[in-house]
């Protein structure tokens, strides 16, 4: 065999072997049901149940910060981060977890958030506006 | 309609506007130019090429017309702009004028399109018999970039976004634009990103869009070479152009990596997000057929290979491009663009592209020369080769996972990026770099064509050896052995690298100087691998401590990296690590609010061996919320890093109605404090606290308080008070009053300590004062949440950058010498 075809061959393989680790590691967006009684981490999409309340005391614990939050499906769930609260969590549009459910709580270990401000700044704040004519 | 709008400066716009379209024409007609240039047989007509000339000259005199009319808009604050008021505001200062210049997409189009018109006009000017045929391809691709900035509808879509686009026309809804003078309620504009406030982004888009661009010339040559039939010729050339475009394209990926080191709070320097990972596909593709081509250049051999890595990595281009821009990331990607209806058009691009390349490809496979015979085993060609595919694979790997939600597009379904994303990348990208790095290494004791196998075996085994044992070492030292194994053989490989070269170096230095270039590179890129292999692999967490922490039940460490936070009060020391940090307080400098955290390090005698102060920054952006810095000590050998992480709650304005605080009176202050504790005292006495003392030093007779006239019949008597506290003095001088027969005093308050003061009686019987002291609960004190890391050896990743671009300049001044030769 030509040395250009076993190359071929190998380049292949790994190629393959790339596909397939990409694909076993590789999970779909999961809900808080689906992911009790799951052992490994998965990711979860949702949103901030902006009902319910925001725990965050740096003063008790720098390091601990929990919330509720809706997922695709509706349901809700606690929601604990070692961490701390991520600026203007608040207005966040969606959030994108990824960690594992222990008992109730679903603890994360990565917090991605869409803010609606923060990179499409099409908003014009009219009640800005508003004040600024008052004081002219 | 009809509705004149006052105050509005149209000009410059419209002037814009026509330069944008102008650009846009004049690309069209110079590629058509240069495309019938190229085709027509008759070899004395050169009014075709004339004419390409002329319409490229036109094109690139409109792109700067637009850049100067955009830049005088911002300069001067015309809001009624879309683009200025997006992204500018009045306070900021001219050099972040000129970075909110490609803040936005259309900027970064603009900055791509200029950069393409002057490679363009140097091709003019140095391409001389490729000149028709490459630059019929550079036009080409002004004509699309253009059509980027066009924001003109046609046939019922809108092409391209305009910079010009005036913010009543942009599609923001709001009543005040129906008023003809709504331009005077719009003060300001929206403002920059604070975390593009930096220097680094005044520099790292001119550079990345410089790189980006300039791989369009090694893909119109190769075009050019295939469509010319030319197979061999164009090797040479594109090998210059290549290189100076990988060049260019490392450092500007390099430079956004030090942006988010010294300005995102990610804590890292390279995070594998999607958009990151798209600026290097191109890179890595590149890199690959610039080794190609050598290898081709050498032997003949791989010129499929050579020619088809040079096309992708122009693809690759327009693929991250397409990437960033089309808002196709959404859920994965913190900093990718949203999309501005031009999703279709950024895929045309690609496609048109992409298409000419596989059908030049196909249609010349036949005419291509493709050696049938095999490569050496033991020649540096096909090592150079299996390295070239190796590269190719690691992009591969890249774009399978970044195009996950594009992936989820196509196809409808809705997988997610694996969880533990980084160490997935790490973990495989750190097999490729390690195979990359030994190829770079035992690639250069072999020849081209044949080597001899006994001479090339010995020392390929002593080098190993050597650096087996060298890595052994930095392993150990390093802390590196706790990491998963693959990081250690990525660090040999790196090793190994270094020492190949190091050698080539040294042979090159007593003589063989034109393979100075490529051993100087390639000692620069492992030297940056070693960097940030240590750098990132061993980053150490400071800010650990367990004072103070209530431990919260059922909770445990699955949740990744725990306690890195740590909180501490203003003015009271904490044992941090090696180091004692004190929050010793703010500095505002609008709109940035820098908080001062003093480290003091001891040695085991408790001397003081160094202190400094470290300032992370906050920003507060009525848009944007808070945005975070950090704030960085720079050693030799490591770095500290320290930012914020979490702050207490604002006071909801400063600015609150000072009155309206002061009316509610006394009473609703003292809410703020614990219950008074009285102290009868004399002049000499100290007054213990929680966090110290204070000593009445003296009893004063006051002759005026504030503004208040006194009389002969009023007394007024002041304490003063030296209050003594973490190391630190304070004076205060509580006072009491008797006027018109009514008892006053007036508290003096010793914010940094959180004491209140009060002088409420005098006892002249005893010799005594009442001191009434007001202390302020933990809870309400200032204090700041912080991190801080720890990353050693992260100058090895700065220095191998520099070093890897100084090896490509002596590569680039090697071909270029030996293109005049030829």
């Amino acid at each position: 065999m030509k040395k250009s075809s076993i190359l071929g061959l190998v380049v292949i393989a790994i190629a393959i072997a790339v596909i397939i680790s990409v694909i076993s590691k590789s999970s779909s967006y999961s809900t808080f049901n689906d992911a009790k009684g799951i052992q490994s981490e998965l990711s979860i999409v949702g949103h901030l149940d902006k009902q319910k309340e925001l725990y965050y005391d740096a003063v008790k614990d720098a390091n601990y910060f929990s919330f509720y939050m809706k997922d695709k499906k509706g349901q809700e769930c606690k929601v604990v981060f070692t961490g701390t609260k991520p600026q203007d969590f608040e207005k966040s549009e969606q959030i994108v977890l990824t960690g594992q459910m222990v008992g109730n709580e679903f603890h994360a270990s990565k917090i991605l958030m869409k803010c609606p401000s923060k990179y499409t700044q099409d908003k014009l704040n009219v009640t800005e506006v508003k004040a600024k004519t008052a004081s002219i | 309609m009809s509705t004149v709008f006052q105050g509005e400066h149209l000009l410059p716009g419209n002037l814009g506007q026509i330069f944008v379209i102008l650009s846009f024409g004049s690309a069209l007609l110079s590629a058509t130019s240069y495309y019938f240039a190229t085709t027509n047989t008759n070899k004395l007509d050169t009014s075709w090429l004339k004419m390409g000339r002329w319409a490229f000259f036109i094109n690139s005199a409109s792109i700067l017309g637009v850049g100067v009319s955009l830049f005088y808009i911002i300069y001067n604050h015309f809001f009624e702009y879309h683009y200025a008021w997006s992204y500018t505001s009045r306070s900021l200062p001219v050099y972040y004028l000129v970075s909110g210049f490609w803040n936005g997409q259309e900027g970064g189009f603009l900055l791509w399109t200029f950069w393409q018109a002057v490679l363009g006009n140097i091709l003019i000017w140095r391409a001389k018999s490729w000149e028709k045929p490459v630059m019929t391809i550079v036009a080409f691709s002004q004509v699309f970039l253009a059509s980027m900035m066009l924001g003109i509808e046609f046939l019922g879509a809108r092409i391209g976004s305009s910079p010009f686009l005036l913010l009543r026309n942009s599609g923001i809804e709001a009543p005040i634009f129906s008023r003809p003078d709504y331009l005077s309620f719009i003060k300001d504009g929206q403002g920059m990103n604070p975390l593009l406030q930096n220097y680094w982004m005044v520099i790292h888009p001119p550079t990345l869009f410089l790189g980006l661009a300039s791989v369009v010339v090694p893909f119109a040559y190769a075009i050019a070479g295939l469509w010319q039939k030319r197979y061999k010729e164009w090797v040479a050339p594109a090998i210059s152009y290549a290189l100076f475009a990988a060049m260019i394209l490392g450092t500007g990926v390099i430079m956004g990596s030090l942006w988010a080191y010294e300005s995102l709070n990610f804590g890292g320097f390279w995070a594998w997000d999607p958009v990151e990972n798209a600026s290097i596909f191109p890179w890595l593709t590149l890199l690959a057929g610039l080794h190609v081509l050598i290898v081709f250049k050498n032997t003949g051999h791989s010129y499929f290979t050579a020619t088809f890595l040079v096309l992708i990595s122009f693809v690759m281009v327009l693929y991250s491009s397409f990437l960033a821009r089309s808002g196709i990331l959404g859920e994965t990607s913190v900093h990718a663009f949203t999309d501005l209806g031009m999703f279709w058009q950024l895929v045309a691009y690609i496609l048109v592209f992409l298409v000419l390349s596989i059908y030049l490809l196909v249609i010349r496979f036949k005419e291509m020369p493709i050696t049938k015979k095999d490569e050496e085993t033991y020649s540096r060609e096909f090592w150079m080769f299996v390295g070239a595919i190796f590269l190719g694979l690691s992009c591969f790997h890249l774009l399978l996972v970044t195009s996950i939600p594009v992936w989820n597009a196509m196809f409808g379904t809705k997988v997610a990026p694996p969880a533990d994303l980084v160490g997935h990348y790490n973990i495989i990208q750190a097999s490729f770099a390690m195979v990359i790095t030994l190829l770079t290494g035992f690639s250069q004791f072999m020849k081209y064509k044949k080597t001899d196998i006994t001479r090339f075996f010995i020392t390929t085994l002593v080098y190993f050896v050597f650096a087996a044992l060298v890595t052994a070492l930095v392993v150990y030292a390093s802390g590196l052995y706790k990491l998963h194994f693959v990081f250690i053989l990525v660090m040999f490989g790196s090793l190994y690298s270094i020492l190949a070269n190091g050698k080539v170096l040294a042979d090159a230095v007593k003589g063989k100087f034109k393979l100075a270039g490529s051993a100087v590179a390639h000692i620069g890129f492992s030297l940056m691998l070693v960097g940030a292999l240590i750098a990132a692999g061993t980053r150490g967490v400071v800010s650990k401590n367990d004072k103070g922490i209530v431990n919260v039940s059922g909770f445990d460490k699955a949740a990744g990296d725990a306690r890195e936070n740590i909180m501490i009060y203003k003015n009271e020391p904490v044992k941090m690590g090696d180091y004692t940090v004190t929050y010793i307080g703010d500095s505002t400098s609008e709109p940035n609010h820098f908080y001062k955290v003093d480290y003091k390090r001891y040695d085991n005698t408790g001397k003081l061996k160094e202190e400094f102060v470290l300032m992370p920054k906050v920003q507060i952006n009525p848009q944007l919320g808070l945005a975070v810095s950090p704030d960085t000590k720079h050693y030799l050998l490591h770095d500290l890093y320290t930012h914020i992480t979490a702050l207490p709650p604002m006071p909801q304005s400063s600015s609150a109605d000072p009155q309206a605080g002061a009316a509610h009176g006394e009473e609703n202050d003292d809410k703020n404090y614990e219950a008074p504790v009285t102290h009868e005292v004399a002049p000499g006495d100290t007054i213990r606290f929680r966090e110290g003392y204070m000593i009445l030093k003296s009893l004063a007779k006051e002759t005026s308080i504030q503004n208040i006239p006194l009389t002969a019949n009023d007394v007024a008597v002041g304490a003063k008070l030296e209050v003594f506290s973490h190391d630190k003095t304070y004076d205060a001088e509580p006072v009491y009053m008797i006027k018109n027969k009514s008892v006053f005093d007036f508290a003096r308050k010793v914010d940094d300590v959180g004491l209140k003061l009060r002088l409420t009686k005098i006892i002249p019987e005893k010799g005594k004062v009442e001191i009434t002291v007001y202390q302020q609960p933990e809870k309400l004190k200032p204090w700041i949440v912080m991190r801080a890391l720890d990353f050693p050896y992260i100058n090895f990743l700065w220095a191998g950058t520099l070093i890897m671009i100084i090896g490509f300049l002596l590569s680039i001044f090697r071909r270029n010498k030996e293109l005049k030769t030829v």
